[in-house]
């Protein structure tokens, strides 16, 4: 219980409408003050405004994509998985394999190059990197639990493939799947915040933390709290999505080089 | 194990004391500098490049110009127009001698000429004019253009038009290049060594014609981001920086060590109105909007005073260019004329407003309008786009309001080429879709005019009728920096097309 | 093993193919934008001239089909050559093999700062848990993998360069300038390195054969020496593929913060010029090491572990 207060708070600073974009000229770079917490930036927009209101973009952005990249890639390793001989799984593991060993600000780049820097680029390069090593895990566990005892029944009293895919394999791969969801959730925030730092990404004036910081940079002599408070909304976030949570086993590091690790993914 | 880790602790210390200590003994008696654009396509003169070559006091074009971007003598001493008027006959200076030891002749400037009106894209300073150029002797050439061109010299004084030593175009011809200006100029600065878009190495050209190079080296470093060319100031890593961000305006000037310039450029912030469609094909709602807006206040507090407030297209930078500011911001008579349009509470006005990021000032500019036509009763939706994106909808007319950042003067000292191209009913760049035929003629007019006197007057004429029809909001004129930190020489170009670099000089 | 590597090594030329493909002709199919954006990229005039922009596309061939452009693009890369830069106008690849040289050095350094100073410092954590060293690695090491490169490279610069003065703030080409640039692209893989190496220590350290060695009367700094570390650097190496992987994306970054003129760097300029040659061979060159990389880790993760070869 404790346990989702975090959680709930979040999605209560998500929904609420921050003052993240009323103006005032007159308090242009005002350092932290009981007014503005956080100081105003060079419209003399409150920071603090603007970092509660860039939770929605951050952490929602990246939610939005690690859900697309995570039922795209469950979808397909679960495909790939069951019908392991076919030649349009053996052609997506193979494009799996090359998008894992891609960077996924580089892929932003190339998408960049195509389409224009923008939102919806940014988020296209982050589920293009994204969701490989899903499927990829997905594919992995998949074949493990194929040969099982209850999968087996299952398919001999007469269910069909999608039905035994839903019913049966799904919630038996559910577990460790949405455990390697939640170790990406931070390394997706950071690559579109890294992309939207580079202009690939949010633009100016949605208060989305790495754009904020790129705008910051610019000011960061005479007024280093726009770089600060973004910065450190990230990496407290990031810190707080259990990136650096890992168990003393390792295995959280080992989930987030994902597939990549396959030496130790016992089934327990 | 811990005796290890030590070790390799003192080590990276050491490192760090060491590199340390490397950067700040003096590196050599020259200067190095942080120049804000990088050569875009390989100092070739169809680019920009030749501006920068110019820029550098490595090339020379065959016309001067002084302050005030009137034309003065360069690698030609005199000029003087011929029979029907489309013919020039340019005297060369004697005794000038390229950077590789050839002397300047006719022979020189047609090869150097014929080169660059040959490639596909000409720079635009002389594209488009049927120019021919030929050798009167070995002492004089003679340029000529298919309709009369009132102000050929002025184009002339473009770095496009530069004349590089025979010796590039006979390389460049044989390998299929371009003409390089390594060693090839006739500058007061030798163009030594280029690196890429990363530096050059300038050292003193010592057979030049005029005034000796302030300094025996000049080290270019070309850094696009502002933040890095200050920190590389302020770090001491070079001792001339241009184009300095604006928020580190007063620290610079505050600095004892640092010498901090600020002076006009000939680029002019604007609010371009879409008036081929409602709301803004309605000369009261775009008198609204440039009413509405408090253009002091964008430019000395959201810019923080790095631009002058813009009354009309054209600023300080030009003898031509206006120098009273603009009225304040008066959100009534907004309103009123908003009222008159048919626009209120009960019919609400929304637009969108679009701008691009590579100026980080437009994105800013963005949002504080948003802000101030507000309260005038016009709400705003901003989107920050790719400009490519956007171009063929600006072109196409399908768009409210954008932010634009565009110079008044391009290669040469002379703006009737964007008169022509933006303003004028058939303009290749008409944003606005104004379209004035009484305008046209006034452009087309100029076409006859030498006399730069009479010139001015009509600009400052177009300049006014665009002001009256409230074509589009000119917001502000952005300031140009530059500081020296133990350099001395810098001499403010507000056209940006006269040679910087042969006056700078160490201080000790 | 081998012919793992031969089927995974087959599959990197239709990769690259495909890549390249879709690169090459996805740009030219989304519309004219090219040449207007190469006018700009080289004059900086954004007035439209239909007449230059005809002449242009002639020059830069791109009013020939998409497919006899690409042909040809491929002939001449299939020969060495990879074209002209639209905007620079010198030859693509002596370019791109320059820039991949800089990154390559910026991300071998950073590699080896990572495992340097990872390796030890995990091993050391391991050896003494909960000891101060554990406790280090764990919060540093925390901080350190959630802390992107944009974050530290200007705050690096800030403290280092700016604050004390003890280093350059940009460039590249001298080793004090490398400093910085390294230290913020080692940050990252120096924790992940040590908490992995934490972790395979760990893990060792309770097998039989450690504790038959201590029983033996081996000290406990001899044993972690000769039985443990040797085995948990096999981990390391094999993940050495992700790492670079990883660094290649930090080292786009840090090249724009710190103006290294690498291959992201080269990269992120072309993108914005629309300079295509340069954005193909850019980026086929950035796959292939990526490919290569990973193909190198599965490789290293073979010959660790015999149990992964059936």
């Amino acid at each position: 219980m404790r346990r989702a207060v975090p959680v709930v708070l979040l999605v209560v600073v998500a929904v609420i409408d921050w003052p993240a974009e009323v103006v005032d000229f007159g308090d242009r770079l005002a350092p932290p003050s009981p007014a503005h917490l956080l100081g105003t930036d060079v419209l003399g927009r409150d920071v603090l405004a603007r970092v509660l209101g860039g939770v929605r973009w951050s952490l929602g952005l990246g939610l939005l994509a690690l859900v697309v990249a995570t039922a795209v890639g469950t979808a397909s390793g679960l495909a790939s998985g069951w019908w392991p001989g076919h030649p349009l799984g053996r052609g997506v593991q193979a494009v799996v394999d090359v998008l894992v060993a891609l960077p996924a600000l580089l892929v932003g780049l190339v998408v960049a190059a195509v389409l224009g820097p923008g939102l919806a680029p940014a988020l296209l390069a982050v589920v293009l990197t994204g969701w490989a090593p899903f499927a990829r895990q997905a594919h992995r566990l998949t074949v493990a639990v194929r040969s099982e005892g209850w999968v087996l029944a299952a398919t001999a009293l007469g269910a069909g493939s999608g039905r035994v895919l839903g019913r049966h394999v799904l919630p038996a791969v559910a577990s460790p799947l949405l455990a390697a969801v939640a170790a990406r959730f931070a390394g997706t925030v950071l690559t579109l915040a890294g992309l939207s730092f580079l202009g690939l990404g949010v633009q100016p004036p949605t208060p989305e933390w790495g754009a904020m910081l790129a705008e910051g940079r610019t000011y960061v002599f005479v007024a280093p709290w726009l770089v600060a408070a973004p910065a450190a909304a990230l990496v407290i976030s990031t810190l707080a999505l259990g990136w650096g949570t890992a168990q003393p086993s390792g295995s959280g590091a080992r989930r987030y080089l994902g597939g990549s690790w396959p030496w130790r993914w016992r089934t327990k | 194990m811990i005796r290890s880790v030590r070790s390799l602790v003192l080590a990276l210390a050491a490192l760090l004391i060491l590199a340390g200590c490397g950067t700040t003994a003096p590196a050599d008696q020259g200067v190095r500098v942080a120049l804000q654009f990088p050569p875009r396509a390989g100092y070739a003169f169809d680019a920009d490049d030749g501006g920068l070559l110019t820029k550098l006091g490595v090339a020379e074009p065959l016309v001067g110009l002084d302050p005030q971007g009137s034309a003065v003598p360069g690698l030609a001493t005199s000029w003087a127009r011929e029979g029907d008027g489309r013919t020039w006959r340019f005297v060369l200076r004697e005794g000038v001698v390229f950077h590789d030891g050839a002397r300047l002749d006719s022979g020189a400037v047609v090869t150097a000429l014929t080169s660059v009106l040959s490639r596909p894209t000409p720079p635009r300073s002389i594209a488009d004019l049927g120019m021919r150029v030929e050798a009167d002797g070995p002492g004089a050439v003679r340029v000529s253009t298919d309709a009369p061109d009132p102000v050929l010299p002025l184009r002339l004084s473009s770095g496009t038009t530069s004349v590089l030593s025979p010796a590039a175009y006979a390389a460049a011809s044989s390998s299929g290049g371009q003409p390089s200006p390594q060693d090839t100029g006739t500058g007061p600065l030798r163009m030594t060594e280029i690196r890429g878009t990363q530096g050059a190495t300038l050292l003193r050209h010592d057979g030049y014609w005029g005034p000796r190079a302030a300094s025996s080296q000049v080290t270019v470093d070309y850094v696009t981001e502002p933040q890095t060319r200050e920190l590389a100031l302020r770090s001491g890593d070079v001792g001339f920086a241009e184009g300095l961000p604006e928020t580190s305006r007063a620290s610079l000037q505050a600095d004892p060590d640092v010498t901090f310039s600020e002076y006009p450029s000939a680029r002019t912030v604007l609010l371009q109105l879409n008036g081929s469609a409602a709301p803004f094909d309605d000369v009261r709602v775009r008198r609204a909007v440039t009413a509405a807006l408090d253009r002091t206040a964008l430019a000395d507090q959201v810019l923080g005073g790095s631009a002058a407030p813009a009354a009309d297209l054209f600023g300080p930078a030009v003898p031509y260019g206006m120098t009273t500011p603009p009225p304040d911001g008066d959100v009534p008579a907004a309103q009123a004329l908003l009222a008159e349009a048919g626009y209120g509470p009960a019919n609400p006005l929304r637009v969108r407003l679009w701008t691009f990021p590579n100026r980080p000032e437009l994105p800013v500019l963005a949002s504080a309008i948003a802000a101030q036509l507000e309260p005038a009763g016009i709400a705003v939706d901003i989107t920050v786009g790719d400009y490519a994106a956007q171009e063929p909808e600006l072109l196409a007319g399908r768009y409210d309001m954008f932010i634009n950042s565009r110079s008044y003067l391009s290669d040469f000292p002379d703006p009737a080429g964007v008169l022509d191209s933006d303003y004028t009913c058939d303009g290749s760049y008409n944003i606005d879709r104004f379209c004035d035929p009484a305008f046209d003629a006034t452009v087309a007019g100029l076409g006859a005019l030498s006399d730069p006197a009479q010139r001015a007057e009509v600009f400052r004429a177009a300049a006014a009728t665009l002001t009256a029809n409230a074509v589009n909001v000119p917001l502000v004129h952005p300031q140009n920096t530059a500081a020296q930190r133990g350099v001395t020489g810098f001499t403010p170009d507000p056209l940006d097309l006269r040679p910087v670099l042969p006056t700078l000089a160490p201080t000790d | 093993m081998l012919g793992v590597a031969l089927r995974r090594l087959a599959w990197i030329p239709p990769v690259l193919l495909v890549t390249s493909v879709a690169v090459f002709a996805l740009p030219r199919l989304l519309g004219g934008e090219v040449t207007r954006s190469v006018i700009r990229a080289r004059s900086a005039s954004s007035t439209p001239d239909p007449a230059v922009e005809e002449r242009l596309n002639r020059e830069l061939g791109l009013d020939r089909p998409v497919v006899t452009q690409y042909l040809d693009w491929l002939g001449g890369a299939l020969r060495g050559d990879l074209g002209t830069s639209f905007t620079t106008r010198s030859p693509v690849g002596p370019a791109v093999l320059e820039a991949a040289g800089v990154s390559a050095v910026l991300a071998a350094l950073a590699l080896a700062l990572a495992l340097a100073v990872g390796v030890p410092l995990g091993a050391l954590a391991a050896g003494r848990p909960e000891g101060a060293a554990d406790r280090a690695t764990r919060w540093g090491g925390a901080v350190a993998l959630a802390v992107p490169e944009f974050v530290l490279g200007p705050v690096l610069v800030l403290v280092v360069a700016v604050g004390l003065g003890w280093l350059p703030a940009l460039g590249w080409g001298s080793p004090a300038q490398a400093v910085l640039p390294v230290l913020t692209l080692a940050a990252f893989p120096a924790a992940l390195a040590a908490r992995l190496v934490r972790a395979e220590t760990a893990e060792v350290l309770g097998h039989a054969s450690v504790r038959t060695a201590r029983a033996k009367g081996l000290s406990p700094r001899r044993t972690l020496l000769v039985h443990v570390v040797p085995r948990a650097l096999t981990s390391v190496t094999a993940g050495a593929g992700p790492f670079l992987g990883g660094t290649l994306g930090g080292a786009v970054v840090v090249e724009v913060v710190f103006a290294v003129p690498g291959l992201g760097r080269l990269l992120a300029e072309a993108v914005e010029d629309r300079d295509l040659p340069v954005i193909q061979a850019g980026l086929v060159v950035v796959v292939a090491v990526a490919l290569l990389a990973a193909l190198a880790t599965e490789l290293a993760q073979l010959a660790a572990d015999p149990r992964l070869r059936s």
